[in-house]
């Protein structure tokens, strides 16, 4: 992957197949209500997707500059199985792990990078990313760990 | 008759063309002294409109006004006193009564007005020129016209409290209970705030009457576990009452609690005198905790048949098995729920829905059903080596204490969580002997316990370590022992909103070794006892149902309640969901017996 574009696409792609993750876990589910909040995660990451979109076209910057708060709540989680059965806390544990890879993977890639745009905007989508783990981590801090 | 006396009216015409000896506005040059009585002053945004005023005032000179821009306010009657100066006579009593130090006087005191019926005004709400006046007559700093600290309970001393589980909270006596009663101001400000609307402020007027028997009429009215909630209700009433703004709330939870003591349980059917004419219906209910036998309590009262299926072996729910006897010893609980089974209510023990008889036959065979099955599976820590044998769950410890099982945590323990199980499950390690250090993930001040546990467990020698965050447990070198490893945490505000979370600081991270960890970090629901359809059509979100109008679920004839059903999760919100969903079933089975009350809530989940 060289160029911007090409980063992008995959990014966007990216975006797309966690959406179809969600949405097929969603058709299989069990415990009641479940469902809607898979379809929820899907939406999130169609949002995702869309911003992504909307970077590509030039509507959006991405703001690699910008702080990200970490809670590092993921980062000491076991990892866990999507199954049928899967619980609320499981769900958020796999949606907040899959957002941390995605930010390591772009992390990973801007750090082997020279100083370029394309360095640049790698490091944009992994402030993203940065973001959407924030976002499924203070869910987890909200609902899980209420009482913690 | 002589001509003076009929020229004398021509007289007084002369005058009619001189300088009159009256002024248009006489005071003008005339100010009241600095502490003169005049005109009121409310700063209605600390007004909680108690009505004391109202009540206090001699010359009926207050009336209690709706003011649209504080009805709703938590704790707030959304009333602003208004005054009629036709009748006031400037006394200051409502100035010295006033529970939320609002209420003061100006030293202004003319208003000239053409029209008489003019001179009424709703203090800080109309806008008048003497609103910002600083003078007139304030409180004196420290007079108080009943007193601000409410009478002390007795408590064993946290020396003698960790010895045994007796009863901590000893109780007051007679005399106690009547200068408590004292301090309440009956403005009812916490009727409203109370889940069950209990009739507060007249069940503590028995106690001034000395009429027990009639506080306790009044308490069954909305409440069948008054001996229960006398001890352990989270007391939201007391976070409201006004008596609180400016000393200590009246212990409405301890007066109940005096009330529930002085009658025995033997004469409760006299007192309480439920006459009961049998309907013909059949409901069952789900659950023997507080809200499945607060549903059957109301729903027998209206004479359905009613069977309980209860899954443990005795009655009670989380009040039993979760809530340690030293708060809530079993023979008070027994008390409550003795009297509800008296009725006739049939409680089938041991006996699972899902397992033992089917959900859908309950559909079948009763014209309505009520679940409150709780919340009963402890949350997982989901951190690397949890399955160790030697981390126990806080629910598990205190059923197996509340059984008279051992628990076997051993003689060093760390509890982590900060919520209500947590705080119990810490305690009763103490009362077991053992050394306890409670790991927090964010401060103390956001623990979601009661204050008073907080404070208890640290009196009776808890540790309480906050902003500790655990992240792996490691096998100890001996197999009876196990490791945690946890990081210290910074609170940070999150940019996205919320409470502020605690960021875990990779560089300062500790290991320690226990004989157990007790995990206690939260419980989730069970309802795998329901078919995959049923939950689609019941409306569950994270776990709970979300029921609408008295309780009601999707499915008509199911009403849902309790801690599995509402966000509160405590007993007396479970008590009051079975009350309602009683209400609804009552509806369901009989609309045209049916009227709704002032009380009725609209289904929002409290
Ligand atoms: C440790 C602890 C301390 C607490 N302290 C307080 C406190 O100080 N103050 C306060 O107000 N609240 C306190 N609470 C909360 C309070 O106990 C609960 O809010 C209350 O008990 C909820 O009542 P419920 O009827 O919803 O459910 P529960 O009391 O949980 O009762 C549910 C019942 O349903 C039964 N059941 C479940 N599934 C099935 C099934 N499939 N078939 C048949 N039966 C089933 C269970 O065996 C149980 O008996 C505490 C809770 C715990 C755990
Ligand atoms: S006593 Fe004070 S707080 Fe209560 S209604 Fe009157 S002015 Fe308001
Ligand atoms: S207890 Fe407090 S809130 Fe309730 S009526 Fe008495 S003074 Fe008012």
């Amino acid at each position: 992957m060289n160029t911007v574009d090409e980063i992008l696409d995959y990014a966007i792609d990216q975006e797309q197949q966690a959406a179809d993750f969600y949405e097929d876990l969603a058709g299989r589910v069990e415990k009641g209500g479940m469902k809607e909040i898979l379809m929820e995660f899907s939406a999130e990451e169609q949002r995702h997707k869309q911003r992504l979109l909307a970077v590509k076209s030039g509507e959006h910057e991405l703001t690699p500059e910008q702080e990200v708060l970490d809670l590092k709540i993921s980062d000491y989680l076991i990892d866990v199985d999507a199954t049928d059965d899967i619980s609320y806390q499981d769900a958020l544990i796999v949606a907040m792990k899959r957002e941390r890879a995605a930010y390591k993977l772009y992390s990973d890639m801007a750090e082997k990078l020279p100083e370029s745009h394309l360095r640049k905007v790698i490091l944009g989508l992994a402030k993203e990313e940065a973001r959407h783990k924030l976002f499924f981590e203070s869910e987890y801090d909200e609902r899980v760990l209420r009482d913690n | 008759m002589n001509l003076r006396d009929l020229l004398s009216p021509f007289f007084v015409w002369q005058r009619a063309f001189e300088k009159p000896y009256t002024s248009i506005r006489p005071t003008i040059d005339r100010p009241g002294a600095p502490a003169y009585r005049g005109f009121h002053i409310n700063v209605s945004e600390e007004c909680v409109g108690c009505g004391s005023c109202h009540s206090i005032c001699q010359n009926h000179a207050i009336d209690m006004v709706p003011a649209a821009e504080f009805e709703g306010r938590t704790g707030d009657s959304g009333l602003r006193p208004r005054f009629d100066y036709g009748r006031c006579c400037w006394c200051g009593l409502c100035v010295d009564i006033c529970t939320a130090a609002s209420l003061r006087m100006s030293n202004e005191y003319a208003w000239i007005s053409e029209d008489p019926d003019e001179f009424h005004f709703t203090a800080g709400v109309d806008d008048k020129p003497w609103q910002n006046n600083e003078h007139g007559y304030r409180r004196a700093e420290g007079y108080h016209l009943y007193p601000p600290k409410r009478i002390e309970m007795d408590m064993l001393s946290p020396d003698e409290s960790v010895q045994s589980f007796e009863e901590v909270a000893r109780g007051y006596s007679e005399a106690q209970a009547k200068l408590e009663a004292d301090r309440c101001v009956e403005c009812g400000i916490c009727v409203a705030t109370c889940p069950a609307h209990m009739d507060v402020p007249d069940y503590i007027h028995s106690i001034r009457d000395g009429d027990y028997e009639k506080g306790l009429q009044l308490m069954y009215r909305t409440n069948p576990f008054p001996a229960t909630c006398g001890r352990i209700c989270t007391r939201r009433c007391e976070s409201v009452c006004p008596v609180g703004i400016l000393g200590e709330p009246v212990a409405i939870r301890w007066l109940k609690r005096f009330i529930v003591d002085q009658v025995d349980a033997k004469d409760y059917p006299r007192i309480l005198n439920d006459q009961i004419i049998e309907s013909g219906h059949r409901v069952a209910i789900i659950g023997a905790g507080p809200g499945g036998l607060s549903a059957a309590y109301y729903l027998r009262k209206k004479g359905h048949a009613v069977t309980v299926f209860e899954a443990g072996e005795t009655a009670g729910g989380m009040l039993r098995y979760g809530v340690p006897s030293y708060r809530l010893p079993d023979a008070d609980l027994d008390k409550d729920i003795a009297y509800i089974v008296s009725l006739g209510v049939d409680i089938r023990y041991n006996t699972r829905i899902g397992k033992d008889i089917d959900f859908e036959q309950l559909l079948q065979d009763y014209a309505a059903v009520f679940l409150s099955t709780g919340l009963s599976v402890p949350s997982n820590m989901r951190i690397q080596g949890e399955d160790h044998a030697r981390v126990l769950s806080g629910l598990q410890v205190l059923a197996d204490v509340a059984s008279g099982r051992d628990p076997g945590i051993g003689s060093r323990v760390a509890v982590i969580g900060g919520g209500n199980v947590a705080m119990d499950a810490a305690r009763v390690s103490r009362r077991l002997g053992a050394e306890v250090t409670i790991l927090y993930r964010r401060r103390i001040a956001d623990m979601p316990a009661d204050e008073e546990e907080i404070h208890e467990s640290q009196e009776e020698g808890c540790n309480i370590v906050p902003q500790a965050i655990p992240v792996e447990i490691i096998a100890a070198d001996k197999p009876q022992q196990v490791s945690i490893k946890w990081g210290e945490a910074e609170m940070v505000q999150d940019p996205t909103g919320g409470r502020p979370r605690p960021v875990l600081q990779e560089d300062r991270m500790h290991t320690d070794t226990y004989d157990c960890i007790i995990s206690a970090i939260g419980q989730g629901s069970d309802l795998d006892f329901l078919s995959k359809e049923n939950q689609q059509q019941l409306a569950i979100e994270w776990g709970k149902f979300t029921p609408g109008e008295y309780q009601q679920s999707a499915l008509q004839k199911v009403f849902v309640g309790g801690d599995v059903a509402n966000r509160t999760a405590d007993a007396i919100s479970a008590i009051e969901d079975g009350h309602h969903a009683a209400r609804g079933i009552e509806r369901l089975l009989n609309p045209d017996g049916f009227t709704a009350t002032q009380t009725d809530n609209t289904g929002e989940p409290a």
